[in-house]
C-alpha cells in the first residue's frame, strides 16, 4: 500500500470500528430491553448491584460535593466581592450545584469507580469465559449481568447527585459563614432567590441519564473484552474515557433540550 | 447481612428522598408547621410574577403566590398567606420588581398610601377577602417607551439638522462672541465687585470688633450691675440718696428764704434803673447841660477849643509864672 493512503485507510478503519461498535451497543442495548422482561433473573441481582453502585459510592460523591461547595462559596465570593451583593454566593452555589457540579462531577467520578469497575469485572469474567459458561447453562448473560447494574445506575445515580447536591449546598452554606463576611440569612435569602423546583428535576434527569450511561458502557466494554488481562485493562480504559466524554455531551445535550 | 444491605440501601434512598423533598420546600420559602390562609388578588395583568414569587407585607416575606387565573378581562391571583398576619382595611396588592434580576413579588400596602396607581375596580360582587391589585410596569414596557422616546428624539435631531444651516452657524458664531465680551465685562465687574465687598468686609469687620467690644463692655457692665444687685451695696446707695435728697429739701427751703430778700433788692434795683432810663431819656432829648453837650455838636468843640485854650494857659502860667503873679513883701 502507498504510503500516501495509509492515513486514509486508517480514517476508514476508525469510522468501521466505530460503527461496528456502535451496532454492537445497539445488539446489547437490544438485548438488555429483551432481558428486562426477565426480573426473577436479574431481580435478586438488583439490591447487591445497587449496593455497590450506590451506597459505595455515596463516600466519594459526597468528598467531592463537600469541598466544590467549599470552593464554589470562595470563588463566588472573591467575585462579588465590592461588585455585586454578596448574599449572591448562596445564589451561585445552590444554582451552580444543582444545574451543573453536582450531577457532572458526581457522574465524571462514577464513571472512574463504577464504570471501571463494571468493565473491569465484566471483562474478567469474558476472558475467562464465564460468561461463556453462562450462557452454556441457558443464562442470559445480559439478563444476568448487564440488566441489574444499568439498572441500579439508573436508580442510585440520582439518589447520590440528590445527596451530594445537598452536601455541597451546605458546604458552601458553612463556608460562607466560617470564611467569609457572610452571615446564615444573607445565604439562604441568595439559595432561595432564583430557586426553581425545575433546577433539582433538571439535576435529576441528568444524573439519570449518566447512571445509565456510565453502568452501560461498563457493560458494552467488559462484555466485549478480548485480548486476556490486557484487554481488561484496554476495557477499563475505554469505558473511563468514553463515560466521561459521553457525560460532558449528554450535559450540553440536556442543557440545550431543557434549560 | 442481607438485611444490612437492604436497610443501608434503603436508608440512603429515604435520605436523599428527604432531602430533596424538604430542599425543594425550604428553598422555595415554605414556612413548615406555620398556619396559612388563602386570599385573592384582582389585577389587570400580573407582568413577570410567576407561582412561588414571594408575597410581602411592610417588608416581611409572609407567604407565596400559589396560582393564576384569567378571569374575564382580569386576573385572579391566589396567594398563600400567613394566618398571623393582619392587613390594613384598605389593603391593596402591588406586583413589582422585587430585585433587579427580574424575579417580581406581591406587596401588600395601604391603598391610600398609594393614591395615584391605579389599583383595579373590585367588582360590587366580589366575595370578601379579595384585594384590588396593581402591576408596576415592567422592563420591556419601560423599554418600548424607551424606544418611542429614542424614536422622537431621532426625529428632533433631523429637524434640528435641518435648522442648523450655515447662516445659523455664523449667527451662533456672533453670539458666542458676543458672549465672550460680555463674560470679560462681567469679569472686570466682578473683579471690582469682589474689591468693594473687600473693603465693606474689613470695615464690617472693625465694625465687628468694636461691636465685640462694646459687647465685652457691655457685659462687664451688666456684671457689675449684676454684682451690686446680689451684693448690699444697694441698699446703701439707697440710703445714701435718701440722706441727699433731704440736704437738698433744707437747701431749697433755704434758697427759697434767700428769694424772698432778693427779691426786695430786685425791686429797688429796678426803681433805680426807672429812675436812670428816665435821666438818659432826658439826656437823649438834649435837656440840661450834658444833653446839650451830646446833642450839640458845635457846644461840644467850643468846650473843646476852651479846654485847649486852658491847657495852653496853664501851660504858660507853669512856664512863666511872673507874668501873672507878682509877689511882693515890700
Amino acid at each position: 500500500m502507498l504510503s500516501i493512503l495509509r492515513p486514509v485507510a486508517a480514517l476508514g478503519r476508525f469510522v468501521l470500528a466505530t460503527v461496528a461498535s456502535v451496532g454492537r451497543a445497539g445488539y446489547l442495548a437490544r438485548d438488555a430491553a429483551h432481558a428486562v422482561k426477565k426480573v426473577s433473573l436479574w431481580g435478586p441481582h438488583l439490591l447487591p448491584q445497587m449496593m455497590r453502585v450506590g451506597v459505595e459510592s455515596v463516600p466519594v460523591a459526597l468528598f467531592i460535593a463537600t469541598f466544590t461547595g467549599v470552593v464554589l462559596a470562595l470563588q463566588a465570593s472573591y467575585t462579588f466581592t465590592g461588585a455585586m451583593p454578596l448574599y449572591l454566593v448562596g445564589t451561585l452555589v445552590g444554582k451552580t450545584m444543582l444545574l451543573e457540579l453536582g450531577p457532572v462531577l458526581t457522574g465524571l467520578a462514577l464513571s472512574g469507580r463504577v464504570g471501571a469497575n463494571i468493565a473491569a469485572e465484566i471483562g474478567t469474567m469474558r476472558v475467562t469465559e464465564q460468561i461463556d459458561a453462562l450462557e452454556t447453562l441457558a443464562y442470559d448473560p445480559v439478563a444476568y449481568l448487564v440488566v441489574p447494574r444499568v439498572v441500579a445506575g439508573a436508580i442510585m445515580f440520582p439518589i447520590i447527585v440528590v445527596l451530594a447536591d445537598a452536601l455541597g449546598i451546605a458546604a458552601g452554606w458553612v463556608t460562607a459563614q466560617a470564611l467569609l463576611d457572610m452571615s446564615s440569612f444573607e445565604f439562604v435569602k441568595g439559595l432561595q432567590f432564583l430557586f426553581d423546583p425545575f433546577d433539582l428535576q433538571f439535576s435529576i434527569i441528568k444524573s439519570i441519564s449518566f447512571g445509565l450511561t456510565v453502568t452501560s458502557l461498563g457493560c458494552f466494554f467488559g462484555f466485549h473484552t478480548t485480548g486476556g488481562a490486557a484487554g481488561v485493562g484496554r476495557a477499563t480504559t475505554q469505558t473511563v474515557v468514553v463515560s466521561s466524554m459521553v457525560i460532558l455531551l449528554l450535559d450540553a445535550f440536556w442543557g440545550v433540550i431543557l434549560l | 447481612m442481607n438485611r444490612g444491605r437492604e436497610l443501608l440501601v434503603g436508608f440512603v434512598i429515604l435520605s436523599a428522598l428527604a432531602v430533596g423533598v424538604v430542599g425543594t420546600y425550604y428553598l422555595q420559602g415554605t414556612n413548615f408547621g406555620q398556619p396559612q390562609v388563602a386570599r385573592d388578588i384582582l389585577v389587570r395583568t400580573v407582568g413577570q410574577l410567576n407561582r412561588g414569587n414571594s408575597v410581602k407585607y411592610l417588608g416581611v416575606n409572609i407567604g407565596r403566590i400559589e396560582a393564576f387565573g384569567v378571569i374575564g378581562t382580569a386576573v385572579r391571583v391566589s396567594m398563600l398567606l400567613d394566618e398571623d398576619v393582619v392587613l390594613p382595611g384598605d389593603a391593596a396588592v402591588i406586583l413589582g420588581p422585587e430585585s433587579m434580576f427580574g424575579d417580581w413579588q406581591a406587596e401588600i400596602v395601604s391603598m391610600a398610601e398609594y393614591p395615584r396607581y391605579e389599583f383595579y375596580q373590585l367588582p360590587v360582587d366580589a366575595p370578601p377577602g379579595v384585594l384590588p391589585g396593581y402591576a408596576l410596569p415592567e422592563m420591556s414596557r419601560l423599554t418600548a417607551s424607551a424606544e418611542q422616546i429614542a424614536d422622537n428624539l431621532a426625529q428632533l435631531s433631523d429637524r434640528l439638522e435641518l435648522a442648523f444651516n450655515e447662516e445659523t452657524a455664523t449667527q451662533l458664531a456672533s453670539a458666542i462672541s458676543n458672549l465672550e465680551a460680555i463674560s470679560l465685562e462681567i469679569r472686570e465687574l466682578v473683579v471690582q465687585q469682589a474689591a468693594v465687598a473687600t473693603s465693606v468686609s474689613a470695615s464690617a469687620d472693625a465694625a465687628l470688633n468694636e461691636v465685640e467690644e462694646a459687647s465685652r463692655v457691655a457685659r462687664r457692665s451688666f456684671e457689675r450691675i449684676e454684682g451690686i444687685l446680689s451684693d448690699s451695696q444697694i441698699d446703701t446707695i439707697v440710703a445714701n440718696m435718701r440722706v441727699a435728697s433731704a440736704g437738698i429739701q433744707a437747701i431749697a427751703t433755704d434758697l427759697s428764704e434767700a428769694t424772698g430778700g432778693i427779691s426786695g433788692t430786685v425791686d429797688r434795683a429796678d426803681s433805680a434803673f426807672a429812675r436812670i432810663d428816665r435821666i438818659a431819656a432826658r439826656i437823649e432829648d438834649g435837656e440840661g447841660a450834658v444833653g446839650r453837650l451830646l446833642s450839640d455838636s458845635t457846644l461840644a468843640i467850643r468846650a473843646e477849643d476852651v479846654l485847649d485854650q486852658l491847657a495852653l494857659l496853664l501851660k504858660d502860667v507853669r512856664e512863666n509864672p511872673r507874668r501873672y503873679v507878682r509877689l511882693s513883701i515890700f
